[in-house]
Protein backbone atom coordinates (compact mmCIF):
# COMPACT_ATOMS: atom_id res chain seq x y z
CA UNK A 1 0.00 0.00 0.00
CA UNK A 2 2.87 2.39 -0.62
CA UNK A 3 2.74 3.26 -4.29
CA UNK A 4 0.34 6.18 -3.87
CA UNK A 5 -1.06 7.89 -6.93
CA UNK A 6 -0.31 11.56 -7.55
CA UNK A 7 -3.11 14.13 -7.26
CA UNK A 8 -3.63 14.37 -11.01
CA UNK A 9 -3.99 10.59 -11.38
CA UNK A 10 -7.25 10.11 -9.48
CA UNK A 11 -10.66 11.71 -9.11
CA UNK A 12 -12.94 12.27 -6.13
CA UNK A 13 -14.92 9.11 -6.88
CA UNK A 14 -11.68 7.09 -6.79
CA UNK A 15 -10.76 8.62 -3.44
CA UNK A 16 -14.19 7.85 -1.97
CA UNK A 17 -14.13 4.32 -3.33
CA UNK A 18 -10.71 3.57 -1.81
CA UNK A 19 -11.58 5.21 1.53
CA UNK A 20 -14.74 3.10 1.68
CA UNK A 21 -12.84 -0.03 0.72
CA UNK A 22 -10.44 0.49 3.66
CA UNK A 23 -13.31 0.32 6.16
CA UNK A 24 -13.64 -3.44 5.59
CA UNK A 25 -11.55 -6.05 7.36
CA UNK A 26 -10.88 -9.49 5.94
CA UNK A 27 -13.42 -12.25 6.73
CA UNK A 28 -16.20 -9.77 7.46
CA UNK A 29 -19.75 -10.21 6.21
CA UNK A 30 -20.73 -7.12 4.27
CA UNK A 31 -24.11 -5.90 3.03
CA UNK A 32 -23.72 -3.91 -0.18
CA UNK A 33 -26.02 -1.54 -1.99
CA UNK A 34 -26.00 -0.44 -5.60
CA UNK A 35 -23.35 1.88 -7.02
CA UNK A 36 -20.08 3.10 -5.58
CA UNK A 37 -20.31 0.91 -2.43
CA UNK A 38 -20.39 -2.17 -4.64
CA UNK A 39 -17.19 -1.09 -6.37
CA UNK A 40 -15.60 -0.33 -2.98
CA UNK A 41 -16.38 -3.76 -1.58
CA UNK A 42 -15.28 -5.60 -4.68
CA UNK A 43 -12.06 -3.56 -4.53
CA UNK A 44 -11.54 -4.73 -0.94
CA UNK A 45 -12.27 -8.29 -2.09
CA UNK A 46 -9.47 -7.97 -4.65
CA UNK A 47 -6.96 -6.31 -2.29
CA UNK A 48 -6.79 -6.55 1.51
CA UNK A 49 -9.96 -8.54 2.24
CA UNK A 50 -10.05 -11.55 -0.13
CA UNK A 51 -12.22 -13.56 2.27
CA UNK A 52 -14.96 -11.04 2.88
CA UNK A 53 -18.48 -12.33 2.30
CA UNK A 54 -20.80 -10.22 0.23
CA UNK A 55 -24.57 -10.13 0.71
CA UNK A 56 -26.88 -8.43 -1.75
CA UNK A 57 -30.26 -7.38 -0.39
CA UNK A 58 -32.20 -9.02 -3.22
CA UNK A 59 -31.04 -12.46 -2.10
CA UNK A 60 -27.45 -13.24 -3.09
CA UNK A 61 -25.38 -14.75 -0.28
CA UNK A 62 -21.58 -14.71 -0.51
CA UNK A 63 -21.57 -13.46 -4.08
CA UNK A 64 -18.42 -13.16 -6.20
CA UNK A 65 -19.58 -11.18 -9.22
CA UNK A 66 -17.08 -11.15 -12.10
CA UNK A 67 -18.20 -7.69 -13.15
CA UNK A 68 -20.05 -4.86 -11.45
CA UNK A 69 -23.78 -5.48 -11.11
CA UNK A 70 -25.93 -2.50 -12.09
CA UNK A 71 -28.21 -3.11 -9.11
CA UNK A 72 -28.60 -5.72 -6.37
CA UNK A 73 -31.37 -7.49 -8.30
CA UNK A 74 -28.99 -8.00 -11.22
CA UNK A 75 -28.17 -11.40 -12.71
CA UNK A 76 -24.49 -10.40 -12.31
CA UNK A 77 -24.76 -10.55 -8.51
CA UNK A 78 -25.08 -14.26 -8.13
CA UNK A 79 -22.24 -15.48 -10.34
CA UNK A 80 -20.06 -17.65 -8.11
CA UNK A 81 -22.34 -17.16 -5.11
CA UNK A 82 -22.73 -19.61 -2.26
CA UNK A 83 -26.50 -19.31 -2.49
CA UNK A 84 -29.00 -17.37 -4.53
CA UNK A 85 -32.31 -16.84 -2.75
CA UNK A 86 -34.53 -13.96 -1.79
CA UNK A 87 -35.13 -11.02 0.50
CA UNK A 88 -36.47 -13.10 3.34
CA UNK A 89 -33.05 -14.76 3.60
CA UNK A 90 -31.10 -11.52 3.29
CA UNK A 91 -33.07 -9.66 5.97
CA UNK A 92 -33.31 -12.67 8.29
CA UNK A 93 -29.54 -12.99 8.15
CA UNK A 94 -29.20 -9.30 8.99
CA UNK A 95 -31.66 -9.48 11.90
CA UNK A 96 -29.98 -12.65 13.15
CA UNK A 97 -26.79 -10.62 13.57
CA UNK A 98 -24.48 -12.00 10.89
CA UNK A 99 -23.67 -8.67 9.25
CA UNK A 100 -20.47 -6.87 10.26
CA UNK A 101 -20.63 -3.94 7.92
CA UNK A 102 -23.15 -2.22 5.67
CA UNK A 103 -22.57 0.50 3.10
CA UNK A 104 -25.32 3.07 2.73
CA UNK A 105 -26.08 6.49 1.32
CA UNK A 106 -28.51 9.30 1.97
CA UNK A 107 -29.77 12.71 0.94
CA UNK A 108 -29.27 14.29 4.41
CA UNK A 109 -27.30 13.28 7.49
CA UNK A 110 -27.37 14.89 10.92
CA UNK A 111 -24.87 15.31 13.72
CA UNK A 112 -25.92 11.95 15.27
CA UNK A 113 -25.64 10.05 11.99
CA UNK A 114 -29.40 9.88 11.44
CA UNK A 115 -30.05 9.74 7.72
CA UNK A 116 -32.96 10.88 5.57
CA UNK A 117 -33.77 9.29 2.21
CA UNK A 118 -37.54 9.85 2.37
CA UNK A 119 -38.36 13.50 1.69
CA UNK A 120 -36.98 17.02 1.65
CA UNK A 121 -39.01 19.33 3.88
CA UNK A 122 -41.97 18.42 6.10
CA UNK A 123 -43.12 14.81 5.71
CA UNK A 124 -46.78 15.81 5.66
CA UNK A 125 -46.13 18.61 3.17
CA UNK A 126 -42.89 17.70 1.42
CA UNK A 127 -40.93 19.90 -0.95
CA UNK A 128 -39.70 16.75 -2.63
CA UNK A 129 -40.60 13.14 -2.06
CA UNK A 130 -37.50 10.94 -2.52
CA UNK A 131 -37.13 7.18 -2.99
CA UNK A 132 -38.11 6.17 0.54
CA UNK A 133 -36.19 4.01 2.95
CA UNK A 134 -35.37 0.91 0.96
CA UNK A 135 -33.20 -1.29 3.17
CA UNK A 136 -31.27 1.63 4.66
CA UNK A 137 -32.85 1.51 8.16
CA UNK A 138 -32.78 -2.28 8.21
CA UNK A 139 -29.08 -2.60 7.53
CA UNK A 140 -28.40 0.33 9.84
CA UNK A 141 -30.47 -1.31 12.59
CA UNK A 142 -28.81 -4.70 12.42
CA UNK A 143 -25.19 -4.36 11.19
CA UNK A 144 -22.38 -3.91 13.68
CA UNK A 145 -21.03 -0.99 11.67
CA UNK A 146 -22.36 1.09 8.82
CA UNK A 147 -20.50 3.44 6.51
CA UNK A 148 -22.32 6.24 4.70
CA UNK A 149 -21.04 7.61 1.40
CA UNK A 150 -22.45 11.05 0.67
CA UNK A 151 -22.18 14.15 -1.46
CA UNK A 152 -21.05 16.96 0.84
CA UNK A 153 -23.18 20.09 0.68
CA UNK A 154 -24.10 22.36 3.56
CA UNK A 155 -27.82 21.69 3.05
CA UNK A 156 -27.18 17.95 3.45
CA UNK A 157 -25.18 18.11 6.74
CA UNK A 158 -27.77 19.32 9.24
CA UNK A 159 -28.27 19.46 13.03
CA UNK A 160 -31.39 17.28 12.84
CA UNK A 161 -32.73 15.63 9.70
CA UNK A 162 -36.33 16.52 8.90
CA UNK A 163 -37.24 12.81 8.77
CA UNK A 164 -35.21 10.01 10.34
CA UNK A 165 -35.30 7.28 7.72
CA UNK A 166 -32.33 5.41 9.12
CA UNK A 167 -31.25 5.32 12.78
CA UNK A 168 -28.03 6.98 13.95
CA UNK A 169 -26.68 7.18 17.50
CA UNK A 170 -29.44 9.28 19.05
CA UNK A 171 -32.88 8.37 17.76
CA UNK A 172 -36.54 9.06 18.51
CA UNK A 173 -38.34 7.28 21.29
CA UNK A 174 -42.02 6.99 20.47
CA UNK A 175 -44.70 8.05 21.13
CA UNK A 176 -43.09 11.29 22.32
CA UNK A 177 -40.20 11.44 19.87
CA UNK A 178 -37.53 12.55 22.38
CA UNK A 179 -33.94 11.71 21.35
CA UNK A 180 -32.35 8.80 23.23
CA UNK A 181 -29.23 6.73 22.65
CA UNK A 182 -30.07 3.87 20.29
CA UNK A 183 -28.86 1.35 22.89
CA UNK A 184 -31.96 2.20 24.94
CA UNK A 185 -34.31 1.16 22.16
CA UNK A 186 -32.65 -1.81 20.54
CA UNK A 187 -32.17 -3.96 23.62
CA UNK A 188 -30.73 -7.35 22.70
CA UNK A 189 -30.56 -6.31 19.04
CA UNK A 190 -28.12 -3.49 19.81
CA UNK A 191 -24.88 -4.23 17.99
CA UNK A 192 -23.48 -0.84 17.01
CA UNK A 193 -24.34 1.82 14.46
CA UNK A 194 -22.86 4.27 12.00
CA UNK A 195 -19.07 4.11 12.21
CA UNK A 196 -18.08 6.50 9.44
CA UNK A 197 -19.43 9.03 6.98
CA UNK A 198 -17.29 9.38 3.89
CA UNK A 199 -18.31 12.56 2.11
CA UNK A 200 -16.86 14.33 -0.89
CA UNK A 201 -15.01 16.59 1.63
CA UNK A 202 -13.68 14.28 4.33
CA UNK A 203 -14.11 11.27 6.57
CA UNK A 204 -16.19 11.65 9.74
CA UNK A 205 -16.64 9.42 12.79
CA UNK A 206 -18.78 9.47 15.92
CA UNK A 207 -17.95 10.09 19.58
CA UNK A 208 -18.61 7.00 21.73
CA UNK A 209 -20.27 8.96 24.52
CA UNK A 210 -22.20 11.79 22.88
CA UNK A 211 -22.85 10.06 19.56
CA UNK A 212 -21.89 13.32 17.82
CA UNK A 213 -20.00 13.43 14.54
CA UNK A 214 -16.41 14.61 14.42
CA UNK A 215 -13.99 15.16 11.55
CA UNK A 216 -11.42 12.40 11.22
CA UNK A 217 -9.53 13.19 7.98
CA UNK A 218 -9.74 15.88 5.30
CA UNK A 219 -9.65 14.98 1.63
CA UNK A 220 -6.62 16.44 -0.21
CA UNK A 221 -7.09 20.15 -0.87
CA UNK A 222 -9.64 20.70 1.93
CA UNK A 223 -8.92 22.24 5.34
CA UNK A 224 -10.75 21.34 8.55
CA UNK A 225 -12.08 24.90 8.83
CA UNK A 226 -13.47 24.75 5.30
CA UNK A 227 -15.20 21.46 6.08
CA UNK A 228 -16.66 22.86 9.32
CA UNK A 229 -18.14 25.66 7.23
CA UNK A 230 -19.80 23.03 5.05
CA UNK A 231 -21.93 21.76 7.97
CA UNK A 232 -25.02 23.34 9.51
CA UNK A 233 -24.04 21.99 12.93
CA UNK A 234 -20.96 22.81 14.99
CA UNK A 235 -18.55 20.17 13.68
CA UNK A 236 -15.85 19.01 16.10
CA UNK A 237 -12.54 19.45 14.24
CA UNK A 238 -10.30 18.98 17.30
CA UNK A 239 -9.54 15.34 16.53
CA UNK A 240 -8.45 15.57 12.89
CA UNK A 241 -5.73 13.04 12.13
CA UNK A 242 -4.63 14.57 8.84
CA UNK A 243 -5.32 13.89 5.20
CA UNK A 244 -7.46 11.03 3.86
CA UNK A 245 -5.22 8.27 2.52
CA UNK A 246 -5.13 8.59 -1.26
CA UNK A 247 -5.57 5.69 -3.73
CA UNK A 248 -2.63 3.56 -4.72
CA UNK A 249 -1.85 2.97 -8.39
CA UNK A 250 -2.79 -0.70 -7.92
CA UNK A 251 -6.21 0.25 -6.52
CA UNK A 252 -6.82 2.58 -9.47
CA UNK A 253 -5.83 -0.17 -11.87
CA UNK A 254 -8.29 -2.60 -10.29
CA UNK A 255 -11.12 -0.05 -10.27
CA UNK A 256 -10.70 1.04 -13.88
CA UNK A 257 -9.37 -2.05 -15.61
CA UNK A 258 -11.05 -4.86 -13.70
CA UNK A 259 -14.13 -3.67 -11.84
CA UNK A 260 -15.65 -0.78 -13.73
CA UNK A 261 -13.96 -0.58 -17.14
CA UNK A 262 -17.10 0.86 -18.72
CA UNK A 263 -17.29 3.73 -16.19
CA UNK A 264 -20.76 2.78 -15.05
CA UNK A 265 -20.17 4.16 -11.55
CA UNK A 266 -16.65 5.64 -11.50
CA UNK A 267 -15.43 7.95 -14.27
CA UNK A 268 -11.85 7.76 -15.45
CA UNK A 269 -9.65 10.79 -15.01
CA UNK A 270 -8.56 12.24 -18.32
CA UNK A 271 -4.88 13.02 -18.06
CA UNK A 272 -2.63 15.19 -20.16
CA UNK B 1 -57.51 -29.83 -17.50
CA UNK B 2 -54.16 -28.75 -18.85
CA UNK B 3 -55.41 -25.52 -20.40
CA UNK B 4 -57.86 -24.56 -17.67
CA UNK B 5 -55.66 -21.86 -16.11
CA UNK B 6 -54.71 -20.20 -19.38
CA UNK B 7 -56.04 -16.73 -20.03
CA UNK B 8 -55.14 -13.84 -22.32
CA UNK B 9 -53.39 -10.64 -21.31
CA UNK B 10 -56.66 -8.73 -21.65
CA UNK B 11 -58.46 -11.26 -19.44
CA UNK B 12 -55.64 -11.14 -16.89
CA UNK B 13 -56.00 -7.37 -16.62
CA UNK B 14 -59.75 -7.82 -16.18
CA UNK B 15 -59.15 -9.99 -13.10
CA UNK B 16 -57.87 -6.79 -11.46
CA UNK B 17 -60.85 -4.64 -10.49
CA UNK B 18 -61.09 -0.98 -9.63
CA UNK B 19 -60.09 -0.79 -5.97
CA UNK B 20 -58.16 -4.08 -5.90
CA UNK B 21 -55.09 -4.46 -3.70
CA UNK B 22 -52.16 -5.64 -5.80
CA UNK B 23 -48.63 -6.89 -5.46
CA UNK B 24 -45.99 -7.97 -7.97
CA UNK B 25 -43.04 -10.25 -8.53
CA UNK B 26 -39.53 -8.91 -8.91
CA UNK B 27 -37.18 -6.47 -7.33
CA UNK B 28 -36.82 -2.77 -8.28
CA UNK B 29 -35.91 -3.01 -12.01
CA UNK B 30 -36.04 -6.79 -12.40
CA UNK B 31 -38.88 -9.15 -13.41
CA UNK B 32 -41.81 -6.73 -13.19
CA UNK B 33 -45.00 -7.79 -15.04
CA UNK B 34 -44.92 -4.87 -17.47
CA UNK B 35 -47.11 -6.24 -20.26
CA UNK B 36 -49.93 -6.53 -17.73
CA UNK B 37 -49.15 -3.16 -16.16
CA UNK B 38 -49.47 -1.55 -19.62
CA UNK B 39 -52.75 -3.41 -20.17
CA UNK B 40 -54.12 -2.12 -16.83
CA UNK B 41 -53.28 1.40 -17.98
CA UNK B 42 -55.01 0.81 -21.33
CA UNK B 43 -58.08 -0.50 -19.51
CA UNK B 44 -57.98 2.59 -17.25
CA UNK B 45 -58.08 0.67 -13.98
CA UNK B 46 -58.58 3.04 -11.03
CA UNK B 47 -58.30 3.27 -7.21
CA UNK B 48 -55.70 0.53 -6.90
CA UNK B 49 -53.96 -0.14 -3.58
CA UNK B 50 -50.40 -1.27 -4.29
CA UNK B 51 -48.77 -3.21 -1.46
CA UNK B 52 -45.19 -3.92 -2.46
CA UNK B 53 -42.03 -5.17 -0.77
CA UNK B 54 -40.35 -2.59 -3.02
CA UNK B 55 -41.51 -0.50 -5.95
CA UNK B 56 -39.92 0.32 -9.28
CA UNK B 57 -40.63 1.54 -12.81
CA UNK B 58 -43.93 -0.40 -12.90
CA UNK B 59 -45.09 1.58 -9.85
CA UNK B 60 -44.15 4.78 -11.62
CA UNK B 61 -46.16 3.84 -14.73
CA UNK B 62 -49.29 2.91 -12.75
CA UNK B 63 -49.01 5.98 -10.54
CA UNK B 64 -48.32 8.31 -13.47
CA UNK B 65 -51.38 6.95 -15.29
CA UNK B 66 -53.61 7.73 -12.32
CA UNK B 67 -54.42 4.08 -11.55
CA UNK B 68 -53.25 4.18 -7.91
CA UNK B 69 -54.88 5.66 -4.80
CA UNK B 70 -52.64 4.07 -2.15
CA UNK B 71 -49.00 3.01 -2.34
CA UNK B 72 -47.79 1.03 0.66
CA UNK B 73 -44.12 0.14 0.41
CA UNK B 74 -40.60 1.40 1.08
CA UNK B 75 -38.83 2.44 -2.10
CA UNK B 76 -39.47 3.61 -5.62
CA UNK B 77 -37.00 4.62 -8.32
CA UNK B 78 -35.12 3.25 -11.31
CA UNK B 79 -31.79 2.34 -9.65
CA UNK B 80 -28.97 3.90 -11.69
CA UNK B 81 -31.34 4.88 -14.51
CA UNK B 82 -33.35 7.39 -12.50
CA UNK B 83 -32.80 8.60 -8.94
CA UNK B 84 -36.33 8.59 -7.60
CA UNK B 85 -39.93 8.09 -8.60
CA UNK B 86 -40.79 11.42 -10.18
CA UNK B 87 -44.43 10.50 -10.84
CA UNK B 88 -45.02 9.42 -7.26
CA UNK B 89 -43.24 12.56 -6.08
CA UNK B 90 -45.52 14.76 -8.15
CA UNK B 91 -48.67 13.00 -6.93
CA UNK B 92 -47.49 13.24 -3.30
CA UNK B 93 -46.89 16.99 -3.71
CA UNK B 94 -50.39 17.38 -5.24
CA UNK B 95 -51.95 15.17 -2.54
CA UNK B 96 -53.31 12.86 -5.21
CA UNK B 97 -52.03 9.68 -3.58
CA UNK B 98 -51.65 8.19 -0.11
CA UNK B 99 -48.19 6.85 0.68
CA UNK B 100 -47.71 4.54 3.67
CA UNK B 101 -44.01 4.11 4.47
CA UNK B 102 -42.54 0.99 6.02
CA UNK B 103 -38.93 -0.19 5.91
CA UNK B 104 -37.82 -2.79 3.38
CA UNK B 105 -37.37 -5.54 5.98
CA UNK B 106 -40.70 -4.61 7.54
CA UNK B 107 -42.43 -5.06 4.18
CA UNK B 108 -40.65 -8.38 3.65
CA UNK B 109 -41.50 -9.65 7.14
CA UNK B 110 -45.12 -8.50 6.70
CA UNK B 111 -45.43 -10.59 3.53
CA UNK B 112 -43.70 -13.53 5.20
CA UNK B 113 -46.31 -13.35 7.99
CA UNK B 114 -49.18 -13.09 5.52
CA UNK B 115 -47.80 -16.06 3.59
CA UNK B 116 -47.82 -18.08 6.82
CA UNK B 117 -51.38 -17.07 7.55
CA UNK B 118 -50.13 -15.22 10.65
CA UNK B 119 -51.78 -12.00 11.73
CA UNK B 120 -48.62 -9.99 12.14
CA UNK B 121 -44.84 -10.05 12.15
CA UNK B 122 -42.49 -9.15 15.00
CA UNK B 123 -39.18 -7.38 14.40
CA UNK B 124 -36.70 -4.91 15.85
CA UNK B 125 -35.84 -3.14 12.64
CA UNK B 126 -36.07 0.62 12.20
CA UNK B 127 -36.65 1.41 15.89
CA UNK B 128 -36.20 5.11 16.59
CA UNK B 129 -37.00 6.25 13.05
CA UNK B 130 -39.83 8.40 11.73
CA UNK B 131 -41.29 5.30 10.07
CA UNK B 132 -42.81 4.78 13.55
CA UNK B 133 -43.83 8.41 14.05
CA UNK B 134 -47.49 8.11 15.14
CA UNK B 135 -48.29 11.33 13.26
CA UNK B 136 -47.22 9.68 10.01
CA UNK B 137 -49.81 6.89 9.91
CA UNK B 138 -51.23 8.02 6.59
CA UNK B 139 -53.95 5.37 6.18
CA UNK B 140 -55.04 6.17 9.72
CA UNK B 141 -55.11 9.89 8.96
CA UNK B 142 -57.29 9.13 5.92
CA UNK B 143 -59.71 7.11 8.10
CA UNK B 144 -59.09 3.94 6.09
CA UNK B 145 -58.04 1.60 8.92
CA UNK B 146 -61.21 -0.50 9.05
CA UNK B 147 -59.58 -3.63 10.50
CA UNK B 148 -60.88 -5.66 7.54
CA UNK B 149 -58.69 -5.29 4.45
CA UNK B 150 -56.57 -2.56 6.06
CA UNK B 151 -55.14 -3.22 9.54
CA UNK B 152 -56.45 -1.23 12.52
CA UNK B 153 -52.94 0.02 13.31
CA UNK B 154 -49.89 0.77 11.17
CA UNK B 155 -47.74 -0.87 13.88
CA UNK B 156 -47.72 -1.44 17.64
CA UNK B 157 -44.84 -1.69 20.10
CA UNK B 158 -44.48 -4.52 22.61
CA UNK B 159 -41.68 -5.56 24.95
CA UNK B 160 -40.37 -9.06 24.42
CA UNK B 161 -42.32 -11.08 27.02
CA UNK B 162 -40.19 -14.23 26.59
CA UNK B 163 -36.51 -13.29 26.83
CA UNK B 164 -36.61 -9.61 27.76
CA UNK B 165 -34.88 -8.73 24.49
CA UNK B 166 -36.40 -5.26 24.52
CA UNK B 167 -38.74 -3.25 22.35
CA UNK B 168 -40.37 -5.06 19.44
CA UNK B 169 -42.45 -3.73 16.56
CA UNK B 170 -45.58 -5.64 15.59
CA UNK B 171 -46.50 -5.01 11.98
CA UNK B 172 -49.66 -6.30 10.33
CA UNK B 173 -49.74 -8.98 7.62
CA UNK B 174 -51.12 -7.31 4.47
CA UNK B 175 -54.36 -8.43 2.82
CA UNK B 176 -53.65 -8.68 -0.88
CA UNK B 177 -56.30 -9.44 -3.50
CA UNK B 178 -54.03 -10.22 -6.45
CA UNK B 179 -50.37 -11.00 -7.08
CA UNK B 180 -49.11 -10.62 -10.63
CA UNK B 181 -45.92 -12.56 -11.23
CA UNK B 182 -43.53 -12.34 -14.15
CA UNK B 183 -41.24 -15.37 -14.38
CA UNK B 184 -39.20 -17.48 -16.76
CA UNK B 185 -41.29 -20.65 -16.76
CA UNK B 186 -44.70 -21.85 -15.67
CA UNK B 187 -46.18 -25.31 -16.20
CA UNK B 188 -49.65 -25.93 -17.59
CA UNK B 189 -50.91 -26.66 -14.08
CA UNK B 190 -49.25 -23.59 -12.57
CA UNK B 191 -45.94 -24.80 -11.17
CA UNK B 192 -43.47 -21.93 -11.34
CA UNK B 193 -39.73 -22.13 -11.84
CA UNK B 194 -37.91 -18.89 -11.20
CA UNK B 195 -34.28 -18.77 -12.32
CA UNK B 196 -31.92 -16.59 -10.34
CA UNK B 197 -32.76 -14.67 -7.17
CA UNK B 198 -36.44 -15.21 -6.39
CA UNK B 199 -36.67 -11.94 -4.40
CA UNK B 200 -39.99 -12.01 -2.49
CA UNK B 201 -41.95 -13.96 -5.12
CA UNK B 202 -42.83 -17.06 -3.05
CA UNK B 203 -44.30 -14.92 -0.25
CA UNK B 204 -46.16 -12.66 -2.71
CA UNK B 205 -47.83 -15.61 -4.47
CA UNK B 206 -48.81 -17.30 -1.21
CA UNK B 207 -50.14 -14.08 0.33
CA UNK B 208 -52.47 -13.03 -2.46
CA UNK B 209 -56.00 -14.41 -2.79
CA UNK B 210 -55.54 -14.69 -6.56
CA UNK B 211 -52.21 -15.28 -8.28
CA UNK B 212 -51.67 -14.58 -11.97
CA UNK B 213 -48.46 -15.86 -13.52
CA UNK B 214 -47.12 -14.29 -16.69
CA UNK B 215 -44.23 -16.37 -18.04
CA UNK B 216 -41.69 -16.11 -20.81
CA UNK B 217 -42.85 -19.59 -21.70
CA UNK B 218 -45.47 -22.11 -20.67
CA UNK B 219 -43.73 -25.47 -20.51
CA UNK B 220 -45.04 -29.03 -20.08
CA UNK B 221 -45.90 -29.50 -16.41
CA UNK B 222 -44.12 -32.86 -16.32
CA UNK B 223 -40.87 -31.18 -17.45
CA UNK B 224 -40.88 -29.03 -14.28
CA UNK B 225 -41.92 -31.97 -12.11
CA UNK B 226 -38.84 -33.94 -13.10
CA UNK B 227 -36.83 -31.56 -10.88
CA UNK B 228 -39.30 -30.43 -8.25
CA UNK B 229 -36.47 -29.40 -5.94
CA UNK B 230 -35.65 -26.39 -8.12
CA UNK B 231 -39.23 -25.16 -8.55
CA UNK B 232 -40.30 -21.99 -6.76
CA UNK B 233 -44.09 -21.90 -6.43
CA UNK B 234 -46.43 -24.93 -6.23
CA UNK B 235 -49.15 -25.41 -8.83
CA UNK B 236 -52.18 -24.89 -6.60
CA UNK B 237 -51.12 -21.41 -5.49
CA UNK B 238 -51.47 -20.23 -9.07
CA UNK B 239 -54.92 -19.39 -10.45
CA UNK B 240 -54.19 -18.10 -13.94
CA UNK B 241 -51.31 -18.44 -16.36
CA UNK B 242 -50.35 -16.75 -19.58
CA UNK B 243 -47.41 -16.84 -21.93
CA UNK B 244 -45.93 -13.44 -22.62
CA UNK B 245 -42.38 -13.34 -24.02
CA UNK B 246 -40.40 -10.22 -23.09
CA UNK B 247 -43.29 -9.38 -20.77
CA UNK B 248 -40.98 -7.76 -18.22
CA UNK B 249 -39.47 -5.21 -20.62
CA UNK B 250 -38.17 -2.54 -19.83
CA UNK B 251 -37.17 -4.39 -16.63
CA UNK B 252 -34.81 -7.36 -16.89
CA UNK B 253 -35.15 -11.10 -16.47
CA UNK B 254 -32.35 -13.36 -15.24
CA UNK B 255 -31.10 -15.63 -18.00
CA UNK B 256 -33.36 -14.07 -20.62
CA UNK B 257 -32.72 -10.33 -21.08
CA UNK B 258 -31.19 -7.36 -19.31
CA UNK B 259 -32.80 -4.19 -18.04
CA UNK B 260 -33.37 -1.67 -20.86
CA UNK B 261 -31.53 1.18 -19.16
CA UNK B 262 -31.95 3.59 -22.07
CA UNK B 263 -35.73 3.11 -21.99
CA UNK B 264 -35.90 3.73 -18.23
CA UNK B 265 -33.63 6.80 -18.47
CA UNK B 266 -35.84 8.21 -21.19
CA UNK B 267 -38.98 7.52 -19.13
CA UNK B 268 -37.44 9.17 -16.05
CA UNK B 269 -36.33 12.24 -18.03
CA UNK B 270 -39.61 12.70 -19.87
CA UNK B 271 -42.23 12.05 -17.19
CA UNK B 272 -41.45 14.68 -14.54
CA UNK B 273 -44.67 16.45 -15.52
CA UNK B 274 -48.12 14.95 -16.11
CA UNK B 275 -48.05 16.21 -19.71
CA UNK B 276 -44.73 14.42 -20.14
CA UNK B 277 -46.20 11.21 -18.76
CA UNK B 278 -49.27 11.47 -20.96
CA UNK B 279 -47.09 11.93 -24.05
CA UNK B 280 -44.95 8.96 -23.08
CA UNK B 281 -48.04 6.80 -22.51
CA UNK B 282 -49.43 7.87 -25.88
CA UNK B 283 -46.21 6.79 -27.59
CA UNK B 284 -45.61 3.51 -25.75
CA UNK B 285 -48.88 2.24 -24.25
CA UNK B 286 -52.11 3.49 -25.78
CA UNK B 287 -53.12 2.10 -29.14
CA UNK B 288 -50.61 -0.73 -28.83
CA UNK B 289 -50.82 -4.32 -27.70
CA UNK B 290 -47.91 -6.43 -26.48
CA UNK B 291 -46.86 -7.55 -29.97
CA UNK B 292 -47.00 -4.09 -31.49
CA UNK B 293 -45.05 -2.79 -28.49
CA UNK B 294 -42.32 -5.34 -29.22
CA UNK B 295 -42.46 -4.42 -32.90
CA UNK B 296 -41.94 -0.79 -31.98
CA UNK B 297 -38.94 -1.69 -29.83
CA UNK B 298 -37.52 -3.69 -32.73
CA UNK B 299 -35.16 -6.62 -33.11
CA UNK B 300 -31.83 -4.77 -32.83
CA UNK B 301 -32.76 -3.28 -29.47
CA UNK B 302 -34.00 -6.59 -28.07
CA UNK B 303 -30.94 -8.48 -29.34
CA UNK B 304 -28.74 -6.01 -27.47
CA UNK B 305 -30.56 -6.96 -24.26
CA UNK B 306 -30.64 -10.70 -24.84
CA UNK B 307 -28.80 -12.59 -22.11
CA UNK B 308 -25.84 -14.80 -22.83
CA UNK B 309 -27.02 -18.27 -21.80
CA UNK B 310 -23.77 -19.09 -19.98
CA UNK B 311 -23.62 -15.80 -18.05
CA UNK B 312 -27.37 -15.20 -17.61
CA UNK B 313 -26.92 -11.52 -18.46
CA UNK B 314 -26.01 -9.55 -21.56
CA UNK B 315 -22.36 -8.45 -21.76
CA UNK B 316 -23.45 -6.06 -24.52
CA UNK B 317 -25.87 -4.34 -22.15
CA UNK B 318 -23.05 -3.79 -19.63
CA UNK B 319 -21.15 -1.72 -22.15
CA UNK B 320 -24.21 0.35 -22.90
CA UNK B 321 -25.05 0.68 -19.23
CA UNK B 322 -23.32 3.99 -18.83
Amino acid sequence: MSDYAKAEEFGLADLLCCAASREVADNEIVFAGTGLPMVAIMLAQKTHAPNLKLIFEAGTLDGRPPEIPTSVGDARCEMGASRSSGLSDAFSIAQRGYVDLGYLGGAEVDVYGNVNTTCIGEYLNPELRLTGSGGNPDINSFAKRTVFIMVHEKRRFVENVSYITSPGWRVKKWPGGELVHRRELYGAAYRGGPSAVISTAGVFRFDDQSGRMFLDTCHPGKTAEEIREMCQFDLDISRVKGETEVPTREELRIIHEVLDPHEIFIPKIKQG
Amino acid sequence: MSDSKRITLQQAAEVVKNGSSLTFSGFTIWRRPFALVFELIRQQRRNLHLIEVNGGPHTEFLVGAGCVDIWESCWVGHELYGKYGANLSRKVANREIIVEDYSHAEMMFRFAAAAQGAAYAVTQTSLGTDIHNPEYDMLGRAGLRDGKRIAKHKYLFADDPFYGAGSQVLIPAPKVDIAVMCVQQVGEEGTVRVNGQYYSDPEAARTADITIVMAEEIVPEEYLRRNADINTIPSFEVDYILECPFGAHPTGMFGRYDVDGAFLKDFYARTRTQEGFDDFAKAWIHGLDHISYLEKLGWPRMLGLKANTALNYSPRATKGGK
